[in-house]
């Protein structure tokens, strides 16, 4: 380090600091320009109301996607409200439902656990209130499709009555209706309580289990992980 | 304070920063990581149209910077510290535009990038410019 004799005789003009926080100043709102001129904004596209993958003619029993005979259950805890949730959403639940639900090896259960906030627990009551019809599924895909910033209020009755109308089968009347139902609310409201109480600390978190067999964790990194950890389970 | 104990303060803030900068990198990355949590936030953040500029991460650009921060601390020469304190002010300034942004725009907070905007930036900030004085 430089003494302290040599930083007085060194030290900056004046017009050197003044230069230096005037370039400084200018960067910082060049870059700030730069966000907000360069922000890829993808909630300026149009919502997508179609469930994009195809759940017709796969069994749906409440919270269960699949059939009853399938060797493995895939559960997901998750929150409607969970980016990451989305994100396992979009990219490997179509995969999931076309190698392994749609043949018959995979069953997949539905497990709340709304913690974000109250747009999550309100999301929640609707996905049982779908169950009832067997229909969460397609309500949860069409939700994290149409997913708002977290805790905005984006759940709206407007929405879910839209979405819910572009699912084959779903009677949108009962749907609200169950949705109010004092045993759902209650469902709805201790689903946190109750995954905690499973050990799980956030969303998405998956449980493998064959036959009866102890159920094991696993993660969701990407597609072909993912699908290495069920082929993984399958063949032992 | 000392120059000696304010430099060492400013080295550590930074480095702290760089710490921080980094997780967040990996995160922005690393799409395994991206489980919402209690009390997390990060993943909101980070998924937000937000988290990049000109298709670099935010948290790329901090761990670069503070880098930088730090070599220039360690350096320490007269210009070293006057550039230290020039780019901590523009961290400082964009720390507080990414904080805004959090509680107006995205009505999310992630905890480790309200570390990052409400402690360490300002505190690098301050630091790197006392040494000015010294």
């Amino acid at each position: 380090m430089a003494g302290p004799k040599a930083r007085r005789t060194d030290r900056p003009s004046r017009t050197a600091v003044a230069l230096a926080f005037g370039i400084a100043i200018a960067a910082a709102v060049a870059l700030v320009a730069v966000a907000v001129l360069s922000r890829n904004d993808s909630s300026s596209s149009p919502p997508t109301a179609n469930p994009v993958v195809d759940l017709a003619g796969i069994p749906q029993a409440g919270r269960v996607l699949g059939s009853p005979a399938a060797k493995l259950t895939l559960i997901e805890y998750a929150d409607p409200q969970c980016p990451a949730c989305r994100l396992y959403s979009e990219e490997f639940f179509p995969t999931l439902v076309r190698e392994y639900v749609r043949p018959g090896r995979v069953r997949t259960e539905f497990r709340g656990f709304p913690f974000l906030g109250d747009d999550s627990v309100k999301a929640y009551r609707f996905l049982l209130a779908a169950a009832e019809q067997d229909r969460l599924w397609n309500l949860a895909e069409a939700l994290y499709r149409n997913q708002g910033a977290e805790n905005s209020g984006w759940v709206t009755d407007d929405l879910i009555r839209g979405l819910a109308a572009e699912i084959p089968g779903l009677d949108v009347d009962k749907l609200f209706t169950d949705a109010e139902r004092a045993d759902i609310r209650q469902q709805a409201e201790s689903a946190g309580a109750a995954a905690s109480a499973a050990g799980i600390g956030g969303t998405p978190s998956f449980l493998i289990v064959v036959g009866n067999e102890q159920p094991y964790a696993v993660q969701f990194g990407s597609v072909d992980q993912m699908r290495a950890a069920l082929d993984d389970a399958l063949s032992g | 304070m000392s120059d000696r104990t304010l430099s060492a303060t400013a080295g550590i803030v930074a480095l702290a920063g760089i710490v921080v900068a980094a997780y967040l990198t990996w995160v922005h990355y690393d799409e395994g990581a991206l489980v919402c949590v209690a009390g997390g936030g990060c993943e909101t953040v980070q998924q937000s149209s937000y988290a990049e500029i000109a298709g670099l991460p935010v948290a790329l650009l901090g761990l670069v910077s503070y880098t930088i921060v730090l070599g220039l601390i360690v350096w320490d020469t007269p210009y070293a510290r006057l550039g230290a304190a020039a780019l901590a002010f523009v961290g400082l300034a964009f720390s507080v535009y990414l904080l805004v942004l959090q509680l107006v725009v995205i009505d999310a907070v992630c905890v480790w990038c309200l570390a990052n905007d409400v402690l360490i930036a300002p505190a690098l900030a301050v630091l790197t410019a006392l040494r000015l004085r010294t």
